[in-house]
């Protein structure tokens, strides 16, 4: 059972024959493409990573000018606020003024047309007492000193 | 040599394992461990050359079942002998793990029309592969390393020397006697429970020896891989 004869070398011959074969016709295309998809995986992480990286870069360069667009839009509202603040406080300022100038233009009418009034009634009650005073007087009295006496006594009582 | 057949049929009649012990140019052969090894190495070069037909970058099928078997050796390889050792050294560790596996399991094949029997049974094989082995190992030691490869026969201190050359002697003797005790033993009890039971528990028999057969093409090349280490050992 136990023999070593002449199958011993024919099966180291018949073994490396083997090796030979296989090297040459089946272990080349096959270790081959399980070099080239090792390769294959490698290249397409790398390239994903990269994307990853790109991806990311892309995002904080959009936040980035989101927040710039986001400043300078606070920036022209506050702009624009603080404008019509302005032109308010103007139109409100000018109201005023224009306001008072009319009251001023009514209250100095108002006392030269109450002075001319005055002035008007004044010359009528002053014809007028004259007149009545000259009826009556034509009855007692006819003299300049009545005349003056009576005018002086009209404005006393007109005060 | 019909008187020589039957005188040697006779002299084989009360073993359970046959050889078929010829004579030939080359000396006496056993035939049947020729025939089956004929068979195996076909096997294994059938699937390899069907999976490197047209190779696919997403694998399926036989290409993969392939691909496993060589990446687990590359992976074996790349650990021990490192790339470049791995480059080197995979059509030899990948052929030799393929055919010892083919091999082991050929025995357990059903009886039906054809004896099978591994011829790994045979220790003229296991011999055969191991010397290969250790061959080899020197072969390679001086291509990667030029004659300087011997210098680690006297390393630490040349009174090494004849701990590396018993090393180098019992290394082939106990790779060949582990692998062709385990498989002759595993036919011979599948034989011996085949005549005392020959249902069901045999077959629970052929699986555990299916297993031991991967197992020990393991075992074979995994120490191949690490005697050819010291060809790789300075890189």
């Amino acid at each position: 059972m136990v023999n070593i004869n002449a199958t011993l070398i024919a099966q180291i011959l018949n073994f490396l024959f083997l090796v030979f074969i296989l090297a040459k016709f089946a272990f080349k295309p096959l270790c081959a493409m399980m070099d080239a998809r090792k390769e294959k995986i490698a290249g397409d992480l790398e390239a994903a990573d990269k994307a990853k990286a790109d991806a990311e870069a892309v995002k904080a360069e959009y936040a980035a000018k989101l927040a710039d667009a986001r400043q300078e839009a606070q920036a022209i509202i506050d702009n624009a606020r603080k404008t019509a603040q302005a032109a308010h406080d103007k139109i409100m300022a000018d109201t005023k003024a224009e306001q008072e100038q009319v009251i001023a233009a009514a209250k100095e009418s108002i006392a030269l047309e109450q002075k001319k009034a005055m002035e008007q009634v004044r010359a009528q009650v002053i014809d007028l007492s004259m007149a009545v005073a000259g009826k009556i007087v034509e009855q007692k009295l006819g003299s300049e000193e009545d005349k003056a006496l009576a005018a002086k006594l009209t404005d006393a009582a007109l005060k | 040599m019909g008187n020589e057949a039957a005188a040697q049929a006779a002299e084989h009649s009360g073993e359970l394992i046959h050889y078929l012990p010829t004579a030939t140019f080359l000396g006496e052969v056993n035939m049947q461990t020729m025939y089956m090894t004929w068979i195996s190495m076909a096997i294994v070069f059938v699937l390899f050359f069907m999976a490197s037909r047209n190779p696919k970058m997403v694998p399926s099928g036989l290409q993969n079942v392939m691909e496993f078997f060589v990446d687990f050796l590359n992976g074996l390889m790349e650990g021990l002998l490192g790339v470049k050792g791995r480059k080197f050294m995979a059509p030899f560790i990948i052929t030799l793990f393929m055919f010892i596996l083919i091999a082991n399991e050929l025995g357990m094949l059903p009886q039906v029309g054809v004896h099978w029997t591994s011829p790994t049974n045979d220790i003229n094989t296991c011999f055969a592969l191991s010397l290969t082995v250790a061959g080899t190992m020197y072969v390679v030691g001086v291509i990667q390393n030029g004659f300087g490869h011997f210098k680690h026969y006297v390393s630490p201190s040349p009174a090494f020397l004849p701990l590396h050359l018993l090393d180098d002697i019992t290394k082939p003797l106990t790779m060949a006697l582990r692998l062709f005790g385990n498989i002759l033993a595993g036919e011979i009890l599948l034989i011996v429970l085949y005549q005392l039971a020959p249902w069901i528990v045999p077959e629970f028999w052929v699986m555990f020896s299916l297993f031991v057969g991967f197992l020990q093409a393991f075992i074979f090349s995994m120490l191949a891989i690490v005697s050819f280490a010291t060809c790789f050992a300075h890189h």
